[in-house]
């Protein structure tokens, strides 16, 4: 593990686990409605300062807080061509299957890769601390997961490349 | 040292306990109540109080005329008299357009408040002549949400607390009920609607629970900024505030005039004390966890956890050292009053609700002494 | 399978199987099959005029009109003097066999009807390579040498083939459509390997590619340009093309286009198990957020048994 991704991880664990303290909230403006705050973001004296944790240019996490709600987008890292289209497919590819994975948005917040919406309900039936564990190791894995089908894409093309011009 | 409860896992929104604490009733994050009575160590279910439309938010169970109010995210409250085993709804005109919060009854059970999303406070009383209870507004200088509210034992304050940061006190005096009050700590001026004073903890915290002490005198509430703040009006309405490292408290209420239980998102009761000179001192948890759970995994159970999870060890087991294993919504004393209290009840969004005796607990615990 | 087959298979063991029949000296049944080819070439296996006895292999190559322009036909008939007969309807070249009359050849024939699709392609690469032996000839006699067209072949709808021979070496220029984007990429990558795979074998003719813009050997021509075409071009030298190492050579270079794009595809889907799976993972640890109900079952005496 590089020595930044540490305590990038340990910043975010800690804004996640303050920013889960969630409770079920009705709407204040529209009369027998329960919605996100942080979705609808029509109180602003329900919402919590948005936070930027970021390692790096591309690898930063905004973390938005609400009295009921609370959505995290990850910016994934993208060195190259290839990350970039690998991150874009896998992320597109985990947005079609939202409504399995409950807490994920199925459209990013402009500007990263790929949302989460967790709602006071999804507290309620869900234990917060593993699902902050759950948001952690998804970061963690997915910059590894990127860079394995990278390598698998380059060998493959490696592999082909001289199988081809060892015949000549 | 501690009972536990549960009614089916669901999260318990809130509860409220009969007079002899036999009688239970409780709202399963639906629009239901419902009323259990005691039979031994375990709960027998007795009604079903089924007139909310959407979930019910908040019950209070008036110990000396045995009636209950409850209030729903519907934007109703209903009061229920038990006639003949059953429980009647009379409806309340709240005149509020959004939904209800909280409600709790004053001291000599005359009146009840209800807060709401409207940002007002709805104080509801019985007018003889039209059979029905109706309501007067507190609205001003309300911002918000009210989250919680707590009648001041003279049956004319109330305390609120809202998600516009503050913390208010007042009077909720209806001179259509009751006889002209005379002037408290808190203030003089009387009429309705009055307030009497507004407190902030400095934080932008929104605030999730108030408590007046058994005298009266002085008010503590919990605040989404992990604070606990206090003011005692008999010592000029002196404001001290205790920043917490932990997560915030969701409910907080008095065991002794300087001691109270504060609840909330880590899942663990906590006892603070108010020292003579006015500073707020933790003193200790009162859930102290045994260590691990080693109970034995079957084959059975390892393979679906590998399955289901994609772990069979530690990282799959979902159980939490604490005793309530998600956040503690509500605190409320159970045995004693709030002036000297041994026992208080916990409720959570796991489901359960724990009775937790507290004077056993200071006998075998160190380092909890309350004070 | 990392190389692609340069003859056809289904056509080989369709044909055999027929043969190896009528060989045992059972009755021949009925056939009839159209089998894809890449390149959107068609064969058609049948029997010319409901003669069981008589099997007909016929192509089509929709572009078989760019590549009589060099020669095909003269190759085709060469190749295939033995069994050729008058094209089918609708097919460019077709073939027939005789059952009845098996030559002792057969498994030879056969193998090179497979190979019809290869050998209608050698035709363009015979004919530039011997055009540039022709030129270096005629430089070292000191004559003039002969003059040469680049040869386009538009081997599939918007994609084509520039075969052009010069003094000292042939190009061949491919133009390839990525369909998708994410195939851009891919293939920039598989094409990079190519460029650098070459340092290892010294053998190799050199591989260049452009994306977007054609070579400049294709400056001024109609040659088109856009995001999502690449150019792939050979420099085949004499050791490339001389007579020896030619078959070789052209079996390559023409499945080239193909090959790059079975594998880009490959990659795609390899690419799509992964994250199949790894979604699968990550379903897996949220679930470990979700606490394990644990419903209480009672026995008929009211005795409650809770899972484990």
């Amino acid at each position: 593990m590089a020595a930044t991704l540490k305590p990038y991880l340990t910043a975010i664990r800690r804004t996640l686990e303050a920013a889960m303290c969630l409770e079920n909230f009705n709407s204040q403006n529209i009369e027998r409605h329960n919605k996100p705050e942080v979705e609808v973001k029509s109180s602003k004296e329900l919402l919590l300062t948005p936070i930027v944790i970021s390692r790096n240019k591309q690898e930063r996490v905004l973390i938005e807080g609400s009295i009921n709600s609370l959505r995290i987008s990850i910016g994934v890292k993208q060195s190259d061509e290839i990350e970039k289209i690998l991150c874009h497919k896998f992320m597109r590819f985990m947005m079609m299957r939202a409504e399995n994975f409950v807490v994920l948005r199925r459209k990013p917040v402009e500007g990263f890769d790929i949302s989460f919406l967790i709602t006071n309900f999804h507290t309620e039936q869900m234990f917060k601390h593993k699902l902050v564990d759950f948001i952690i190791q998804f970061m963690e894995e997915i910059d590894k997961e990127i860079n394995e089908m990278k390598l698998a894409v380059n060998s493959r093309a490696r592999l082909s490349a001289e199988e081809f011009l060892k015949r000549f | 040292m501690t009972e536990k409860h549960t009614f089916g896992g669901e999260p318990i929104s809130c509860y409220s306990f009969s007079k002899d604490r036999n009688g239970l009733a409780l709202s399963l994050n639906d629009n239901n109540v419902n009323v259990y009575k005691k039979q031994g160590d375990s709960w027998t279910e007795t009604g079903c109080l089924t007139e909310h439309g959407q979930r019910v938010t908040s019950i209070d169970w008036a110990p000396k005329a045995n009636v209950l109010v409850t209030c729903g995210a519907d934007r109703n409250a209903y009061v229920w008299e038990l006639k003949g085993g059953d429980w009647v709804p009379h409806l309340v005109i709240l005149r509020i357009n959004r939904a209800a919060t909280f409600v709790r009854w004053s001291p000599d059970e005359n009146k009840f408040a209800v807060g709401s999303g409207a940002r007002l406070i709805s104080i509801c009383y019985f007018e003889k002549e039209n059979n029905w209870w109706v309501s007067k507004h507190i609205k001003k200088p309300i911002k918000s949400t009210i989250t919680s509210l707590d009648w001041h034992p003279n049956n004319i304050l109330i305390a609120a607390g809202s998600t516009d940061f503050k913390a208010r006190v007042f009077s909720a005096y209806v001179k259509e009920v009751e006889p002209k009050p005379s002037s408290t700590n808190w203030g003089s001026k009387m009429t309705f609607g009055n307030m009497m004073a507004e407190f902030s903890t400095g934080g932008g915290g929104w605030v999730h629970s108030v408590s007046f002490s058994a005298s009266g005198e002085k008010l503590a509430w919990v605040g989404h900024d992990s604070s606990i703040g206090i003011v005692d009006a008999a010592n000029g309405q002196k404001l001290s505030v205790v920043k917490g490292k932990d997560l915030p408290f969701y409910g907080i209420t008095w065991i002794t005039e300087n001691s109270l239980v504060a609840v909330g998102f880590d899942c663990c009761p906590k006892i603070f004390t108010q020292k003579p000179n006015g500073n707020i001192e933790f003193v200790h948890d009162l859930d102290i966890p045994k260590g691990a759970d080693d109970s034995k995994m079957t084959a059975m159970s390892r393979f679906k956890n590998l399955d289901k999870r994609g772990a069979a060890g530690a990282e799959a087991t979902t159980v939490l050292k604490t005793q309530h294993q998600n956040t503690i919504m509500q605190v409320s004393e159970y045995s004693g009053g709030k002036a000297n209290c041994s026992k208080i009840a916990t409720s959570g969004v796991d489901g359960q609700l724990i009775i937790w005796d507290i004077k056993s607990l200071e006998r075998s615990l160190a380092g909890l002494k309350i004070a | 399978m990392i190389l692609l087959e340069i003859h056809n298979r289904i056509v080989e063991e369709t044909l055999t199987n027929k043969i190896k029949n009528a060989l045992d000296g059972n009755k021949p049944d009925t056939v009839d099959v159209t089998v894809a080819d890449f390149d959107g070439v068609l064969f058609h296996i049948s029997n010319p005029n409901s003669e069981k006895s008589k099997i007909r292999v016929s192509i089509s190559l929709h572009f078989y009109k760019d590549l009589q322009g060099h020669g095909a036909d003269e190759l085709i008939k060469r190749e295939y003097a033995e069994i050729l007969t008058s094209p089918e309807d609708g097919y460019n070249v077709t073939v027939l066999f005789d059952l009845e009359n098996i030559p002792p050849n057969w498994e030879e024939l056969v193998k090179k009807t497979s190979l019809l699709k290869r050998n209608c392609f050698a035709s363009v690469f015979e004919k530039y390579f011997k055009i540039q032996a022709d030129i270096e000839a005629a430089k070292k006699k000191g004559t003039a040498p002969p003059k040469s067209e680049r040869a386009v072949v538009q081997y599939r709808e918007e994609e084509t083939m520039y075969v052009e021979a010069l003094g000292d070496r042939v190009t061949v220029i491919f133009s390839t459509i990525f369909k998708d984007d994410d195939d851009v990429v891919i293939g920039k990558v598989f094409m990079q390997e190519f460029k650098e795979g070459r340092r290892n074998f010294q053998q190799a003719p050199q591989v260049l590619f452009s994306h977007k813009d054609p070579p400049s050997e294709l400056a001024g021509t109609d040659a088109r340009t856009g995001d999502n075409i690449g150019y792939i071009t050979f420099v085949l030298f004499p050791r490339h093309t001389a007579p020896s190492a030619k078959d070789n050579t052209i079996n390559l270079i023409h499945t080239l286009r193909d090959y790059l794009h079975y594998h880009i595809k490959c990659s795609k889907a390899y690419i799509h198990t992964r994250m199949r799976a790894k979604t699968s993972d990550f379903l897996r640890v949220l679930n470990r957020a979700r606490p394990e109900k644990k419903k209480e079952k009672k026995t008929f005496s009211g005795k409650s048994i809770r899972p484990s």
